[in-house]
């Protein structure tokens, strides 16, 4: 535990990830930034349903914009709201737009805000006061309003009756192959002053492997690599930066103990569940399969985040287990567990073989297997597997709003649990351990994110849950 | 095993293996009042401490008898520790609670030292018969001071302001301080030694400033002058006026000698000259310093292709490159060594701290006269100042604060 935490300090030293090239310090303008993902984007659209929203987000945060933005430092500021303020009670907010134009030349107005977060089910009173007053009313007092609205899917995006989207942001789409790559390109009135390159070119669904036979990594500025490929291009002296231990790699449950879940199916045991979690090496989990590039979860949100995850029991305990499922071995017959994880993640792949193998040691049969779809909630829903395996990004850095995203991603945002209007971190505790008190939700480990940047970049910034911020990038070889 | 009724104890036996010194730390050899009074005056973290105890004796309904242990498993150094542990057990006795061995104990408070990756969070196990209550505080780490080494000459940095928005440059006299942002010109007035906001005078423009913004204030009695991309403003601050329009007007780059034309919509000066050096060019740079050794003119630019060019004499050609250089440089005048030094920004990336170095020109090379001055934050800009050219004016953005800081730089003879 020590020694985790004692890695934790360590990159906690480092909030900023970014490679110094050549001399130089002020930021050139122009040349083109090229950059590999690893997932296939089918739509760019923030509010899609999408299997990989993270990939989506990357490229949707240089297209369109949020009200309001977090810096490196987990503060919220303005971005396309130029102020805001609130009531005592935090239920009413006003927030005040900047002079800002989509990509097609029009003003934005609070009626664009209004509607663009028409489709996301919030239970908020979202009205326009005028021109450029967007009104916010809440039910229950929200604490981090600000923050909220710096997550991706309340950015504000105009949709055409011809199905294009046009965006505010600092880049415009020019060529978009759905799937394969997308080339943007700088938006010369971007209220916030032009970006430093000319264009961003993402290649999407790449193959780290492939490019690494075929030496072209040289043409590129940065690309996303998983923990098991960090090594190698380490060895080579290559640039990797890492996020924090932020994607929190758990066992979801499919059917809840209610039964109102899919028709025909039982929830599995409580009894199982929890000899599940307890059989578990979850340090083995980080520090062999994930190379040290993760630390074991305990609770949904790391204890760098909050403060508070170790006050949660994870430590394996295979005699608690294998009386778990004895006792619930003597009243029902206990199936084997299905465990579904990403077909496109090796990691997860991994991963799931080795709880797999964890569990037969204490008499749970889990049979992993990969699918295609499972972790966009509409796909996730007609899974035919027990249990799915997810990787979760952390997508805020204020606990609140991260725990209200994460539990959303688990589709257990119900009404129950509120994150966002708990004002203490014990609320906050409260609300994860209730969420974790019936095993249907089994956190493994928190894991980095990993990222090869070449020589010229510049000004690369990662936030410390490895979402990008590419305000200042520049690269070498331009003017 | 879950938390279901917030069972604590085996998960702090969990972690005491090679972990966490767990201090069953009870009333004995505990410091007195006295001792109290100097520890205050030694932390900020003591009125944490006291507030951190009315929850938790208000959590425990103030109970008679409590006994309290201690874990630490952040990087809360030992002695602070000690410092706030003994304030924990003060308070609590201030507040008429008598602290007990646990079997004696109404409350048995588990107090665990953690931290989050901004500030530290202390966590409190109040238990009380079955029942279990949480206490959770948050408490901002003590910041560090950045350190400099030992120079022969010494770059001394003074503080000048700091504030949340963005500075361009500044002019600062005894009597006002004149801030450059980029949509407008604050001044304050010096009032006891501290600087009052008296007014500001807001810039127009059209269209967006560039990212990474720059400008140049420059004061001739109550007349200001500012250049920024494209615009020009003149006006004066008695009485307060102010008027921007579009211009391509040569920047004055130092403090008469050199001005060049900057780029309307971009980060640097176009590499055309102007005013003494009407007519010459040289490639796009950053920053520019010129002085006189001697009998010979020398200059120096930071290029845009983050190569540093000396010309001597002339400017026809360069007469020395250097790689190392970061893009912001002052030339200043302290009649040290050989009379001008050159300031230098770090080659780093303009998100991380820099630093900055004094350097002397002899011949064709570049001498470090001075250990680098560690700063802060990111150097945003560094501008050649004052009548003789006796300092220069910095800006820095602090990367951990991302709060602005205005400063002025000499550099003194000898350590």
């Amino acid at each position: 535990m020590k020694r985790s935490l004692l890695r934790l300090i360590a990159a906690s030293s480092v909030v900023i990830a970014m490679v110094a090239g050549h001399a130089s310090s002020r930021p050139r303008y122009g040349g083109t930034v090229r950059v590999l993902l690893h997932d296939r984007v089918n739509s760019l659209d923030p509010l899609s349903d999408e299997e990989h929203t993270v990939a989506r987000d990357r490229i949707a945060g240089l297209i369109f914009e949020t009200l309001t933005q977090m810096d490196s430092l987990g503060q919220p500021h303005p971005r396309l709201a130029a102020s805001w303020k609130a009531d005592p009670a935090k239920r009413s907010w006003q927030f005040n737009l900047r002079l800002a134009q989509f990509h097609d030349g029009s003003s934005v107005t609070a009626q664009d805000v209004v509607a663009s977060w028409a489709k996301i089910n919030t239970g908020w009173k979202v009205s326009a006061l005028d021109k450029q007053t967007v009104s916010v009313e809440t039910p229950a007092p929200v604490y981090h309003l600000p923050e909220m609205l710096a997550l991706p899917k309340f950015a504000v995006v105009r949709r055409n009756p011809d199905n294009t989207i046009v965006g505010t942001g600092p880049y415009k789409i020019n060529d978009w192959h759905p799937g394969e790559r997308v080339t943007l390109v700088a938006n010369e009135d971007y209220w916030g002053g032009r970006s430093f390159p000319d264009s961003i070119e993402v290649h999407l669904a790449f193959s780290m492997r492939e490019q690494l036979l075929d030496r072209q990594l040289g043409f590129y500025t940065a690309a996303e690599v998983g923990v098991d490929q960090a090594r190698p291009l380490e060895q080579n002296n290559q640039n990797v930066a890492y996020s924090r231990p932020s994607d929190l790699l758990v066992i979801l449950f499919l059917q809840p103990d209610s039964g109102a879940g899919r028709p025909g199916r039982k929830p599995v045991d409580p009894r199982i569940r929890e000899a599940l979690s307890h059989s578990v090496n979850r340090a083995a989990i980080s520090n062999f399969i994930l190379q040290k590039k993760a630390v074991p979860a305990n609770g949904l949100l790391p204890q760098w985040l909050t403060g508070y995850e170790f006050l949660f029991p994870g430590a394996m305990d295979l005699e608690r287990a294998k009386e778990l499922r004895a006792e619930a071995a003597s009243l029902v017959i206990v199936p084997p567990i299905t465990l579904a994880y990403d077909f496109a993640d090796p990691v997860s792949k991994l991963v799931a073989e080795r709880i797999a193998v964890d569990a037969r040691e204490a008499g749970v049969v889990v049979q992993p297997y990969g699918e295609s779809h499972i972790t966009a909630l509409p796909a996730r829903g007609g899974a035919n597997a027990d249990a799915v395996l997810l990787r979760i990004p952390l997508q805020s850095l204020e606990p609140s709003v991260a725990l209200s995203a994460t539990l959303d991603d688990l589709a257990l945002n119900d009404g129950q649990l509120l994150p966002l209007n708990a004002p203490r971190p014990e609320d906050l505790f409260e609300i994860e351990r209730k969420t974790l008190h019936n095993f249907r939700v089994v956190p493994i480990a928190h894991l980095s994110q990993a990222l090869w940047l070449s020589n010229s970049a510049h000004n690369w910034q990662q936030q410390p849950n490895g979402t990008w911020l590419l305000d200042q990038l520049w690269v070498e070889g331009a003017r | 095993m879950r938390p279901e009724s917030l069972h604590f104890k085996p998960m702090f036996k969990a972690l005491q293996p090679g972990c966490c010194c767990v201090v069953m730390a009870l009333l004995l050899g505990i410091t007195g009042g006295r001792a109290f009074a100097q520890q205050e005056a030694q932390s900020p973290m003591l009125p944490a401490a006291f507030d951190f105890v009315q929850h938790i004796l208000s959590a425990a309904g103030t109970p008679g008898t409590m006994s309290v242990s201690f874990q630490n498993i952040s990087i809360f150094p030992p002695d602070l520790q000690e410092i706030v542990q003994n304030a924990i057990f003060t308070s609590i006795r201030n507040s008429g609670v008598q602290l007990v061995q646990p079997e004696a104990a109404i409350s048995q408070v588990e107090i665990t030292f953690s931290e989050n990756w901004q500030e530290y969070v202390w966590v409190a196990r109040v238990q009380q018969g079955t029942t279990s209550k949480l206490v959770m505080k948050k408490v901002p780490r003590p910041e560090h001071a950045a350190a400099s080494r030992t120079p022969m000459m010494t770059v001394r940095k003074a503080f000048v302001w700091r504030q949340d928005s963005p500075m361009l440059d500044f002019f600062q006299d005894e009597k006002s301080l004149v801030i450059l942002e980029p949509a407008q010109i604050a001044i304050y007035s010096n009032e006891n030694g501290n600087w009052r906001p008296r007014y500001t005078l807001s810039i127009t423009h059209d269209g967006a400033w560039p990212r990474d913004p720059r400008g140049r204030i420059l004061m001739n009695g109550s007349q200001i002058t500012a250049f920024l991309p494209g615009t020009r403003c003149n006006g004066s601050t008695s009485p307060p006026s102010l008027d921007c329009r579009a211009s391509d007007d040569p920047w004055q780059v130092d403090t008469g000698a050199m001005s060049a034309f900057f780029s309307p919509r971009r980060n640097f000066f176009t590499g055309i000259l102007a005013g003494q050096n009407a007519g010459g060019s040289v490639l796009p740079f950053f920053s520019a310093a010129t002085w006189q050794a001697g009998d010979t003119r020398q200059w120096l630019f930071t290029g845009t292709d983050g190569r540093a060019r000396l010309y001597q004499y002339d400017l026809s050609s360069p007469a020395a490159l250097f790689n190392t250089w970061g893009s912001n440089l002052a030339a200043v005048h302290s009649g040290c060594g050989g009379g001008w030094q050159l300031l230098v920004s770090a080659p780093t990336d303009s998100v991380r701290p820099d630093s900055i170095q004094a350097m002397e020109i002899a011949g064709r090379e570049a001498l470090p006269v001075s250990s680098p001055l560690e700063l802060s934050g990111a150097v945003h800009a560094l501008w050649t100042s004052g009548k003789n050219s006796e300092l220069a004016h910095g800006i820095m953005q602090s990367p951990a604060t991302g709060r602005y800081e205005a400063f002025t730089l000499t550099v003194n003879c000898g350590q």
